[in-house]
């Protein structure tokens, strides 16, 4: 129950952000720049694999990276590590929870969790957070997706430059995998446009960065 | 609530797999309830953002520069074990050379601390080694060699500095007069360009404050990811270092082009935003680790003193000088420079007398030299662990600027610190090995390859 009432307020408070009025604080101790006032190079393209998402349904990594500003992190959910896969969908959550309070956002962003776990991360586990999510609130599509086997997984994983290693002690209390934490914005044709990890994975960064791309594209429609 | 605090609470009260909901609230709850102490650091002058070893690291590499007649000649990545109790403890255990002599420099990790990149300041090719598949044996994989083309003119990598999947790299020189204008440039962690940002002139400040000082040079580049802060510095282009030091110096209009400045930028812009008159060639940087601590130390090689680039009680960004380096008369030229993981000391190198001084930096407004010992005839690098407990030294500062005869003393030296006096752990003589000039350290585990597990997370 208190974490129940926990979560119910801090919701309320989260959605009561605006988007650009979100607070700095002592990891993030900065003013976040202004969207559109900065450039945003390509750095690469957006790899593809195959996956399967959450309803257990073949999916392309490609047409999850297209068609919309993507912010995808790979992730597991028996992850504890405090500043990798809690704290990335920590963002991600308030990401969809601004999301549903712009349209622009909503109808142009998308989130996308890929776990690097295939066999405790099955797409009926996954399909608990994404159903959590569509009950929630209906901010931005995110989807949660896996892949079949790690023969599957390690290409797309390399691609990413997505590190991952077993730990010594299954039972580690930061969970059995160690990694590093990656989230990639990629834009609408599919080219990744930035990288962040725990260090610069400031929700106000990303929401700026999306919006620097949303307005690029509007600048480059008018050409 | 400090860091080890958060770890617990984390750890005892929620996991991702069992209650999806309960973590997403307890993951807000620690975002918007807590002060999150994250431990950004590496063993104490890496980037914030490298996979760190925290315990003891079990190689050093070296990236050494060749030496002409002196066995195969050619730049060279040396590995030497630092395993305490190992059989091979002290010795090299490996070395791999690549393709001819390129004013071997500095060199810097992937952030997943899985490739080494090695750069050239003179022919500008920037070597790439896999450090992950067999830590004791790193394995070539590719070059680098279109550097100049690629980035629009900037030349002469300084090193390469890991940021999530991507490497800054901070230049020396351009193609175009080889002085010591210059860039910023990122590739990403697969080694492709992405962009070239030129550091701000008094003609194209880029938007920065303070443009009439501005002078375009380059050297170290470090972040401070809780501020966005970005900040470089300055030293000289390929003219000057790659001229014989005694010609240098013998000319005074040489003796001009040297960088006078550092610069603020914003880092996730890439914009320049303040420049400081820092005179005398501001070298390495680096950036205090406490949570609170916001500032930056720097050593100037030709004015011999710290600096200290701090944020003052209005929130401003500002630089001064903070202590003198030695009493010698016209200065020790200080080279590198490794403050504590604790911000509390700093070793500085001194290049022409061969010695490390220690200050106490407690209060960094006011270091307090502590101690000092002769490493050799000339010395340049310095890389602490990050537990503090041991120090390691090289020698070769540049391959035209290093001593002559006798007194050009070419070694890894490795010993044990106290916090009161360094005691000699090994001695490498790089020159009766054949190996050339020792220039740049960095720290090796096994610890970091596959199916093992590292001390960050």
């Amino acid at each position: 129950m208190r974490l129940f009432l926990t979560f119910i307020f801090l919701i309320v408070r989260v959605t009561s952000f605006a988007g650009d009025q979100l607070p700095r604080d002592s990891d993030y101790d900065y003013e976040a720049p202004a969207p559109g006032s900065y450039t945003l190079p390509v750095i690469k393209l957006a790899a593809d694999g195959a996956l399967l998402d959450s309803n257990n349904k073949n999916v392309q990594l490609r047409d999850l990276t297209h068609g919309r500003i993507t912010v995808l992190g790979f992730i597991y959910t028996r992850c504890a590590a405090p500043r990798a896969c809690p704290y990335a969908i920590n963002v991600f959550d308030q990401l969809h929870s601004v999301s549903a309070k712009d349209k622009a956002l909503t109808q142009n962003m998308r989130l996308v969790s890929v776990s690097f776990d295939p066999e405790h991360d099955t797409p009926q586990h996954l399909a608990e957070y994404s159903e959590w999510v569509s009950e929630t609130r209906s901010g931005c599509e995110w989807r949660f997706a896996t892949a079949k086997s790690h023969a599957e997984l390690e290409p797309i994983l390399a691609a990413y430059n997505q590190a991952v290693d077993q730990r010594p002690n299954p039972a580690d209390p930061q969970g059995p995998l160690y990694h590093t934490l990656r989230v990639f914005l990629v834009d609408r044709d599919g080219r990744i446009r930035n990288i962040y990890s725990s260090g610069t994975l400031d929700l106000r960064l990303v929401l700026a960065d999306v919006k620097t791309l949303l307005l690029e594209e509007a600048r480059l429609s008018k050409r | 609530m400090n860091a080890s605090n958060i770890k617990i609470s984390i750890n005892t009260s929620v996991r991702l797999s069992n209650f999806p909901k309960a973590v997403w609230a307890g993951a807000l709850a620690l975002t918007l309830t807590c002060n999150l102490g994250t431990t950004r650091a590496d063993e104490t002058c890496s980037s914030p953002y490298l996979a760190r070893i925290e315990g003891q690291e079990e190689f050093v590499y070296v990236w050494t520069l060749g030496v002409e007649g002196l066995g195969d000649g050619a730049d060279k990545l040396v590995t030497v074990d630092v395993k305490p109790g190992s059989s091979t403890y002290g010795k090299v255990i490996n070395s791999v050379s690549v393709e001819g002599r390129n004013e071997a420099h500095h060199a810097g990790f992937t952030d997943d601390r899985r490739q080494l990149w090695l750069a050239g300041l003179d022919t500008s090719r920037v070597f790439i080694f896999d450090v992950y598949t067999d830590p004791s044996k790193p394995r070539y994989v590719k070059t680098i060699d279109n550097f100049e083309k690629t980035t629009g003119g900037a030349i002469g990598p300084h090193g390469a500095y890991p940021l999530p999947g991507r490497m800054l790299i901070p230049c020396l020189s351009n193609s175009k007069d080889k002085t010591g204008r210059t860039a910023l440039v990122e590739f990403s962690n697969d080694g492709d360009y992405i962009a070239t940002h030129w550091l701000p002139t008094k003609e194209n400040a880029r938007g920065a404050a303070d443009a009439n000082i501005a002078d375009g040079y380059g050297y170290d580049a470090r972040v401070l990811p809780r501020k966005n802060a970005l900040l470089t510095s300055s030293f000289t282009g390929w003219n000057n270092y790659m001229t014989e030091f005694s010609k240098m110096t013998a000319n005074p209009e040489a003796m001009k082009q040297f960088g006078q400045t550092m610069v603020m930028w914003d880092f996730h812009t890439r914009q320049p935003k303040k420049i400081f008159q820092v005179p005398g060639a501001p070298l390495e940087v680096r950036w205090a680790w406490g949570a609170n601590h916001n500032y930056a130390f720097t050593a100037t090689a030709l004015g011999s003193k710290l600096w200290l680039v701090y944020l003052d009680d209005k929130g401003e960004w500002q630089a001064k000088e903070v202590a003198p380096i030695s009493d010698v008369k016209g200065g020790v030229l200080p080279v590198d420079i490794s403050l504590s993981a604790d911000d509390k000391t700093l070793f500085v190198c001194g290049f022409m007398d061969g010695k490390c001084r220690v200050f106490d930096v407690s209060d960094p407004h006011k270091p307090k030299q502590i101690y000092e010992k002769k490493i050799g005839q000339q010395v340049n690098m310095v890389s602490e662990s990050w537990d503090g407990k041991r120090v390691y030294f090289t020698s070769s500062l540049l391959a035209r600027w290093d001593k002559k005869g006798a007194d050009n003393d070419q070694f890894l030296r490795g010993y044990a610190w106290d916090g009161k006096e360094l005691k000699p752990a090994f001695d490498l003589d790089f020159t009766a090995l054949k190996l050339g000039r020792a220039h740049h350290m960095l720290f090796g585990s096994t610890k970091l390859g596959p199916n093992r597990v590292v001390a960050s997370n």
